[in-house]
């Protein structure tokens, strides 16, 4: 197969980019979409040329490492699934595609289709947890949980922070990052005792990392790699409004 | 106080929008409810407006309308401003995701279907309600009806009319359940419900303050 | 120098108890005067990084990964075992530990793995109270299951993605950490030289693989939680970016690498489909307890296998073992796919692979019990092979998965460096020549929760460290020092890439080290290693400079150190001419064509002590010494 690509270049943070165009021949259908970036990547540097910048690591969808848009939307077209696990064979001989990094003013981009997307991390640290030392905890079976809720909360849980959903929202809102984590802790019983100023805590931080709101479009939960619903937003604003009017 | 900084979050904002929207929704069934009785004529029309107008909580409740329409609007237009710079930097390449996704052209076009409704209210208010003044020789009440006769036998007033309808129905389409969805008061199985009952209830408001007009000018209301 | 494992005396029982009783403690209010560097964020350096932050310590975390979230732990998929015995089915510590050193091929000892098995206890009540959504029952209680051929159920699991659910719990704990102050993240940090003074380990050189810029931080001591070194074979089912520079570059100050032939390979792996593929995908074990294995009769026969008459099929697992069949170990099962490929029989394009039929298994159960079982896993494999398991049969192939040898380490977790301390994959210590299924998870936290919070707060407490800055000469040297080796890469500018040449070194190691060892093949490799690494040095290629993002001069960097590891992994394999868990010499097997175990001149921790890079390394034997457990032959017919 011959592919065509048209990829975003920038090279450092803080100057500007422009879109370059590039063959990959011979793509193989068995290659992941990385893996023909791989190759690409190859003759570039055969060539004494700069490699395209992407980030990727586990290649098997866990991670959430990688991920740009192709063609403007995250990870692709293919629903639930990561651009590691984006298989050529998806595609036709002589298709032509546009790479972009995610965009969004609390992603800044790094290099090429790398993005800095340490703002989840900030997210996650103004909340995201229960207050529990090592050590402290008392036997796992002296908590129920019944299965229903366990699974709902790994439905939840199950979030692997790429960004896709930030990338595809016309806002760049955070939201449905922030409300997966608020969803999964306010489920469980452990959660229970910071439920009030976790919502709040998480929501001030996302928005002074710059995200915009939600508009309940539901883009983002159709371009996450494992679906994570919008029912997380609902949730998540259900249990902002309570924490206000109880604090 | 922190309540209330917390009100002025991306969350907050869109609670106060989802709660004023549904607020405002709420108003305009009581609306619609006085408009369909002009199909049981004069009589019925006029002696309901004349119990609103006479009625002393009117201008409080006037107002309140006013602070829920100007809260809607200034934290719309807040909202649409903060989103923008949270994407300095547009995409190249921009497609909509499809599968479970709800965006919609309605979704898409809120601040502007709104803009386009705030400026219908103002036109609508001018002509309507600050308009000229018939009075009913019977009960000598404001004759609202003939006004309203008066203005739907121009064929460009029932045009306009009917597109604002159409404008109207394109935000409540997203406004709905995008509103309960933000409140997030819903029970998660029902999203689904919701969401057609919203676009259904969307549609079905247009259509009923559209046809008024043009039952006028076709002279099924006279 | 001669090695001390500092195991307490004792009974195996009383161990650790006494030994933390034993340890020296820091006053709480001296805590946050002394600097901790923790090297990896996976569950090990997660785990550490909280634990030490909530006890006071000032914790520096690194890692290469743009977030400590995305470290490979998170790709686990199977489960966690912990003696908890909630299936009142015999499980216990003891049982547990005895699993564990059998599994181990008896080459671990015998007291780390105790304490393993003690505070996997405690490993799950920690998970759990973080909200770690494990498995339920329909009664709230926690679900176990039976896992890698254990006989009791005593694996926790959070559907297939126990670790990336465990990462996240640790992960989570430590940003909070983060939130207070007392640890701090540096991310997109590769470390590239440890910094030693008065032989004390205290600090560590990285580059911030954003800026490209050199950066110095010092410490009371160094924690390395890096992983393994899969990757030396290229393709395995580590992520891409695993590596083995920190732990190599440790080494290369003086660190002993132990037992580094001991590598672990994963029969049920997706096939390699080109020379283009960059990673290798595991499907759980579990798909043998219903899948059966066979391939053609026939040399070359190349027919679709819907075609081959069932009896000109050969399920080699069912005939060669008939009383454990398809089940039996990963070792043996991945010798056996070699074995028969190697005859010429193999499938698939590549003939690199054999079936996994689950065509008996749909007609017996029916097509909806095999999804309810399996279905993620037929849903993953077509995604990446293309075919529908449910109407063909799934192609298998034996791949790297885990490595068991690593840095050499004592009972507190140091190793022979005063200071340095190494946890989870990358340290030597638990597994023995053979890691059971679900028991990595569980050494990654064990190390980082319940170990090091104790053995390093003995060492601080006991050790007098010099007051040094990052402007001491140890530091300036160690900067220069890697300042030259990224500018000699840059400076060859060939015409190969690092990963062509990565791909080549994987190439050797998977002939020549991998499955099947032999004299001839490791000598082999030792010669080709070394011409491989020359080559590099003229050859490479590494386009732009090093002053900005560059994954290229990663990588390079990363696969010039697997040039010089790979020469050490293969002459381990050479010297230890036994066969034990992972480790196959084809000299040393039972007439059956098992693993034969020496035990009369291989009951030792091999550690390797480097000399310079193509110099012979020294080697330190550790005697491991069983009180409670006596080495047995292990079958499966």
């Amino acid at each position: 197969m011959r592919i065509h690509l048209t990829v975003w270049r920038q090279a450092g943070p803080n100057v500007g980019g422009a879109f370059h165009a590039y063959t990959a021949e011979n793509v193989s259908p068995d290659m992941s979409f990385l893996e023909m970036l791989d190759v690409v990547n190859e003759q570039l540097i055969k060539k004494g040329e700069e490699p395209i910048a992407f980030d990727s690591d586990c290649r098997e969808g866990i991670c959430g490492t990688c991920g740009f848009m192709i063609s403007g939307i995250p990870h692709g077209s293919q629903p639930h699934t990561t651009v590691c696990q984006l298989h050529m064979r998806k595609f036709n001989d002589g298709d032509s595609f546009t790479l972009e990094p995610w965009r969004a003013k609390a992603f800044p981009v790094l290099k090429d289709l790398v993005v800095d997307r340490s703002a989840f991390d900030r997210i996650i640290q103004a909340g995201g947890y229960t207050s529990v030392n090592t050590g402290g905890a008392k036997d796992a079976n002296n908590i129920l949980i019944g299965k229903d809720i366990a699974d709902a909360a790994m439905d939840s849980a199950e979030c692997i922070g790429c960004g896709a959903c930030v990338a595809a929202c016309k806002n760049a809102s955070a939201a449905l990052f922030t409300s997966a984590k608020i969803t999964h802790l306010s489920l469980l019983p452990q959660g229970q005792v910071e439920r009030t100023t976790r919502v709040l805590n998480m929501v001030e931080r996302m928005d002074t990392e710059g995200f915009g709101s939600c508009s309940n479009e539901g883009e983002c939960e159709a371009v996450c790699p494992k679906g994570i619903s919008l029912k997380n937003i609902a949730t998540m604003n259900k249990e902002f409004w309570k924490a206000v009017l109880q604090s | 106080m922190r309540a209330l900084r917390m009100l002025g979050s991306s969350v907050g904002t869109k609670i106060i929008l989802a709660f004023t929207g549904l607020a405002l929704f709420g108003f305009l069934i009581v609306h619609l409810y006085g408009n369909l009785l002009a199909f049981l004529g004069p009589a019925s029309y006029n002696e309901h407006a004349h119990e609103l107008i006479s009625n002393p909580l009117i201008i409080p409740a006037e107002l309140g309308l006013v602070a829920l329409f100007l809260t809607h609007i200034v934290k719309a237009i807040g909202n649409f401003g903060k989103n923008r710079s949270a994407r300095p930097q547009a995409y190249g390449v921009k497609k909509w995701a499809g599968g479970p996704s709800r965006k919609s052209l309605a979704s898409t076009t809120m601040i502007f279907s709104g803009l386009a409704v705030l400026l219908f209210v103002v036109i609508h208010l001018k002509l309507f309600k600050y308009g000229p003044v018939y009075t009913d020789a019977v009960t000598g009440n404001r004759d609202l009806f003939r006004l309203l006769l008066d203005d739907f036998h121009k064929p460009g007033y029932v045009v306009g009319y009917v597109l604002a309808m159409l404008i109207i129905g394109l935000h409540l389409r997203h406004g709905i359940s995008s509103a309960t969805q933000s409140l997030g008061i819903v029970p998660e199985s029902w999203t689904m419900q919701v969401l057609r009952g919203g676009m259904a209830l969307a549609m079905l408001m247009a259509i009923l303050f559209a046809i008024i007009p043009i039952a006028v000018y076709f002279g099924v209301i006279r | 120098m001669a090695l001390d494992s500092k195991i307490p005396s004792g009974p195996l029982a009383d161990k650790w108890d006494s030994h933390k009783f034993a340890s020296k403690l820091v006053n709480p209010a001296n805590r946050r005067k002394h600097t901790v560097i923790i090297v990896g964020t996976g569950l090990a350096g997660a785990s550490a990084a909280s634990s030490l932050g909530e006890l006071g310590y000032n914790v520096l975390s690194f890692c290469i990964q743009d977030s400590p979230r995305r470290a490979h732990s998170i790709a686990a998929q199977g489960g966690i075992n912990a003696a908890k015995n909630y299936q009142n089915d015999g499980d216990s510590v003891y049982r547990l530990f005895y699993d564990t050193i059998k599994g181990g091929d008896y080459r671990a000892r015998e007291a780390n793995v105790y304490r393993l098995a003690q505070s996997s206890v405690n490993i799950i009540d920690q998970c759990v109270a973080q909200g770690v959504p494990f498995a339920r029952e329909y009664g709230g209680h926690l679900d176990n299951r039976s896992f890698g051929g254990a006989q009791v159920s005593r694996t926790f699991y959070a559907r297939g993605q126990t670790g990336q659910q465990l990462l996240l719990g640790a992960y989570q704990s430590m940003q909070r950490q983060v939130a207070k102050g007392s640890v701090k993240q540096f991310a997109q940090r590769e470390m590239l030289d440890l910094v030693l003074i008065n032989g004390q380990a205290r600090g560590i050189i990285v580059r911030n693989l954003v800026t490209g810029q050199m950066e110095r931080y010092v410490a009371d001591a160094v924690c390395l939680a890096t992983g393994g070194y899969g990757t030396v074979y290229y393709l395995s089912t580590n992520a891409v970016g695993s590596n083995v520079t920190a732990a190599w570059r440790a080494h290369k100050r003086g660190a002993y690498f132990a037992n580094p032939c001991f590598t672990q390979i994963h029969p049920t792996c997706i096939p390699v489909s080109g020379e283009h593929q960059s990673k290798l995908t595991l499907m759980s074990e579990s798909l043998r307890n219903d899948g059966r294995v066979w391939v053609p009769k026939n040399n070359g026969d190349k027919r679709n296998p819907a075609d081959i008459p069932e009896s000109e099929r050969d399920y080699y697992l069912e005939r060669k073992y008939p009383s454990f069949g398809n089940l039996v170990p990963r070792d043996v099962a991945s010798r056996n796919a070699k074995q028969v490929c190697d005859d010429g029989r193999g499938v698939g394009e590549s003939g690199l692979a054999v079936y996994l039929d689950f065509k008996d298994a749909i007609q017996r159960l029916g097509h909806d019990v095999v999804a309810g079982r399996y279905g993620n896993l037929f849903e993953m494999y077509e995604k990446i092979a293309g075919e529908d398991p449910y109407k063909s049969p799934m192609r298998m192939y034996p791949a790297i998965h885990y490595t068991m040898g690593g840095l050499w380490v004592d009972y507190n977790l140091m190793s022979n460096v005063q200071g340095l301390h190494v946890l989870g994959e990358a340290n030597f210590s638990d597994h023995g020549a053979n890691r059971l299924g679900a028991s990595a998870l569980m050494q990654g936290l064990a190390d980082g929760y319940f170990v090091i919070p104790y053995t390093l707060a003995h060492y601080i407490a006991g050790t007098k460290v010099e007051k040094v800055t990052t402007d001491h000469d140890a530091f300036k040297e160690a900067e220069d020092n890697v300042q030259q080796r990224i500018n000699k890469l840059l400076a060859v500018k060939g015409s190969k890439t690092p990963r062509a040449l990565h791909r080549e070194l994987g190439q050797i190691m998977w002939d020549n080290v991998g499955m099947a060892r032999t004299d001839a093949s490791l000598k082999d490799a030792l010669v080709k290693i070394p011409k491989l690494r020359e080559e590099f040095w003229h050859n490479v290629s590494v386009p732009g400079d090093q002053n900005s993002l560059s994954k290229n001069l990663e990588y390079a960097g990363r696969v010039a150190d697997y040039l010089e590891f790979a020469e050490l992994l293969a002459l381990d394999a050479l010297t230890r001419t036994e066969s034990c868990g992972g480790h196959f010499r084809e000299e040393s097997q039972t007439p059956d064509g098992e693993a034969q175990r020496d035990d009369d001149n291989f009951t030792h921790v091999s550690a390797w002590e480097f000399q310079g890079v193509g110099q012979k390394p020294n080697l330190h034997k550790e005697p491991l010494v069983f009180e409670e457990v006596h080495p047995s032959q292990r079958s499966y017919k």
